[in-house]
């Protein structure tokens, strides 16, 4: 016989932080170890999965982006609605966007579940001149260090708010899985149920799979997966 | 970014009710260049949930018999307990539908794939309210459950063998209703009371009728055996379409806030600019240019900015047409009232319950009668719009001069017939009273480069017609769609990534 099966569970991620500070960069990177220069803002993606294997248990994100709704303060409730984990960015070569940050991670004390996991993350690590990850072309643009928000900074607000706290860079890819793997680690297993969906997992215990009506199949009904397409 | 107001925009909408956020999903493979915007600081317009903060807020700029023009006469009341409800753990709806599963509505959210952001519940029993009376054994009032299928009628134990047999060559009519020899039997009397039908062709006593008229839902309780036959026909066929023992589903958050929610993100995802607590201050219509032939609408929006667009659809609308009130009375129970959310058969927990107080029953000890139905809708805590071990109470009936008074008595009624031997009995913490006005049909009216959609049907379920003023909006905004494009209306493939693969690979 083989060993039995890891067990899996689906996890929603949320992204939030100002515009064009890497938010889907930085999934791309995670998703599809991509990188694209001048990404337009985000269109397309309703959200993306992808799974973070760890040695007791398989993750898988559903990784949603904010689709733009942020720029205007417009997100809807039910983009944070049983997030367990969110991605709060800012861009270490812009100060604006830590004070956005620090906004973002009050809403989601306030709107979000109570156990969610929340890192914060300064991108464009590259652009900082002293960067390990930066820099094999140094791209002519103007070469210097262009961070504007201290590592220290950033690392105390993050300890105060009891927020995981990583610098990344998705250009080169520095520290992208270590981020999603801190979170995929710090989410308690107890919070965690093998249950697909959105919304599965944040809301206590009686079996939501069991009050789901499903629409998307034939109607097997208690079918835990009805996903046929 | 290229700035707002440099933007040549394909459409405009304002206000993100259904029927526009249904027009933001329509759209949002289009590649139009869309604005969304809505005065509110929330989504979902007169389908919108609120917290008890934000119910506040909004009561209070409606307490005038005038109210918005929609909603008006609210009053929130908060009993002895009030206090330690948390504002945020509720979220009430303003005007709950429930969805039959034959909706076309589902069928749209499915061929467009935005049912995958929603969670759907089940609406379970349909029970109608029994005063105490004298002549009974029972002091208390109590509530019997109507059977809806076959199977269910043959189960019941209250219904008379006789009175079974009439019930059952109905529910066999109804289904076929529409083809002859069925027609040649209602056509003559389309027009009449339903209940006189059924008393008529059927023989169904009193008790029967107020079972079949409470499936219909209507609102006066007199509908005509025409519409009547039509709301049976999609209560009986909607019947265990997604699953045993029930007919309409519920989303689950709030119902078409929800949906309505999921469809501006959807248009989000399409490029779509969402922005909120910004309404539109001006409109104007500007010469023709070569970029815009037929004139560009010079739109001032409320914060002063100005952009250009092709097209402008907005909600609220208000047609020149009587309008009807509808009281509602929203309560936050403090107990879950768990034997109304009770499974009938194998299927889904149900999380919604409906209750009707037939028009003409007594109320209360000094026993004043009901001039409308009043239906009260029950939400348990699975909807998410309150906390586990409570539930939210939504009764409605047409506003008439005493119709506060008589919704606060059907709720006391109501909770008596739902007191557990040996437990405290049920009471309500928290109420908020509020007006809402509308009309029977939806419409929409395009006006050159402009359309209005009316509010919402006053409907206790979700009206299939409020889906048509949606496409012609659409077809207002895309005027020169192919055949092709108008059959693919509402279909979409999946989004990038939006999980159709490997369902857990071990």
């Amino acid at each position: 016989m083989a060993e039995a099966p890891k067990p899996s569970s689906s996890v929603k991620l949320v992204l939030l932080g100002e515009a064009a500070v890497g938010k889907s960069s930085l999934v791309l990177r995670f998703v599809n170890n991509d990188f694209q220069e001048n990404k337009e803002p985000t269109i397309g993606a309703a959200f993306l999965t992808q799974k973070c294997n760890l040695p007791t248990r398989t993750i898988k994100f559903e990784i949603w982006d904010t689709a733009g709704q942020e720029r205007f303060a417009s997100l809807a409730p039910m983009y944070y609605r049983n997030a367990q984990a969110a991605l709060v960015v800012y861009d270490i070569t812009k100060p604006t966007s830590l004070v956005k940050a620090r906004h973002w991670v009050a809403e989601l004390q306030r709107q979000a579940s109570p156990g969610i996991v929340i890192a914060l993350v300064g991108n464009k690590l590259d652009l900082a001149g002293e960067s390990q990850g930066a820099s094999e072309d140094a791209d002519g643009e103007d070469g210097g260090d262009a961070r504007k928000v201290s590592t220290e900074e950033a690392q105390s607000y993050a300890d105060e708010e009891s927020l995981l706290f990583f610098e990344t860079s998705a250009k080169t890819g520095h520290n992208v899985t270590e981020v999603f793997t801190a979170i995929a680690n710090a989410i308690p297993e107890t919070s965690l149920k093998s249950a697909r969906g959105p919304g599965a997992a944040g809301n206590a215990n009686r079996a939501a799979d069991e009050q789901r009506v499903n629409l998307s199949g034939p109607r097997d009904a208690g079918a835990k997966d009805g996903c046929a397409c | 970014m290229e700035s707002l107001s440099d933007t040549k925009w394909d459409v405009v909408i304002s206000g993100t009710g259904l029927q526009q956020s249904l027009l933001a999903l329509a759209l949002s493979r289009s590649g139009k260049n869309i604005l969304h915007v809505d005065p509110n600081e929330y989504y979902g317009e007169a389908e919108a949930v609120l917290s008890l903060q934000e119910v506040d807020e909004w009561a209070a700029r409606r307490k005038s018999g005038d109210g918005d023009g929609v909603f008006a006469s609210a009053k929130v009341t908060r009993s002895e307990g009030a206090e330690s409800l948390s504002p945020r753990g509720y979220s009430l709806a303003l005007a709950p539908q429930l969805i039959h599963t034959r909706s076309e509505l589902l069928a749209k959210l499915v061929s467009s794939k935005a049912f995958r952001q929603l969670e759907f519940l089940a609406v379970g029993s349909f029970y109608v309210f029994q005063p105490s009376s004298a002549a009974s054994s029972s002091s208390t009032p109590s509530l019997s459950r109507i059977p809806s299928t076959r199977e269910d009628v043959f189960a019941n134990t209250i219904i008379s063998v006789k009175a079974k047999r009439g019930l059952m060559k109905f529910l066999k009519f109804v289904l076929d209703y529409t083809s002859e020899p069925q027609t040649d039997v209602w056509k003559p009397h389309a027009g009449d009371s339903l209940a006189s039908f059924l008393a008529a062709e059927f023989k169904l006593d009193a008790d029967l009728q107020a079972y079949v008229v409470t499936l219909t839902l209507s609102l006066d309780g007199n509908i005509t055996t025409e519409a009547g036959l039509a709301a049976i026909h999609r209560h009986i066929t909607s019947m265990g379409v997604f699953g045993p023992g029930f007919a309409a589903v519920y989303p689950k958050w709030g119902g078409l806030s929800e949906i309505a929610q999921v469809g501006c993100r959807a248009g989000a995802v399409g490029g779509a600019v969402y922005m909120l607590g910004v309404g539109i201050k001006d409109v104007q219509k500007a010469s023709s240019t070569a970029e815009m032939p037929e004139g560009a609408l010079d739109i001032v929006l409320s914060n002063d900015m100005p952009v250009k667009s092709r097209t402008l659809v907005k909600g609220l609308g208000q047609p020149a047409r009587e309008s009807r009130r509808l009281s509602r009375l929203t309560a936050i129970v403090n107990s879950d009232l768990a034997s109304l959310f009770e499974a009938v058969s194998e299927g889904p927990t149900p999380a919604v319950a409906v209750v009707a107080i037939p028009a003409g029953t007594r109320l209360g000890e000094d026993g004043v009668s009901t001039e409308y139905p009043i239906y009260a809708m029950a939400h348990s805590s699975d909807t998410g719009e309150c906390p586990r071990g409570q539930c939210v109470l939504y009764l409605s009936a047409l506003a008439s001069p005493n119709a506060q008074a008589l919704l606060e008595k059907a709720l006391s009624s109501l909770l008596a017939s739902l007191v557990v031997e040996g437990q405290e009995s049920p009471k309500s913490l928290y109420q908020l009273y509020y007006e809402q006005i509308g009309y029977d049909t939806p419409s929409v009216d395009v006006d050159g480069q402009s359309a209005v959609f009316s509010s919402l049907p006053l409907d206790l379920a979700f009206n299939d017609s409020v889906l048509d003023p949606v496409r012609k909006a659409w077809e207002l905004v895309m005027p020169d769609v192919t055949d092709e494009e108008a059959a693919e209306y509402m279909i979409f493939t999946d989004r990038e990534g939006a999980d159709a693969e490997d369902e857990l690979d071990n």
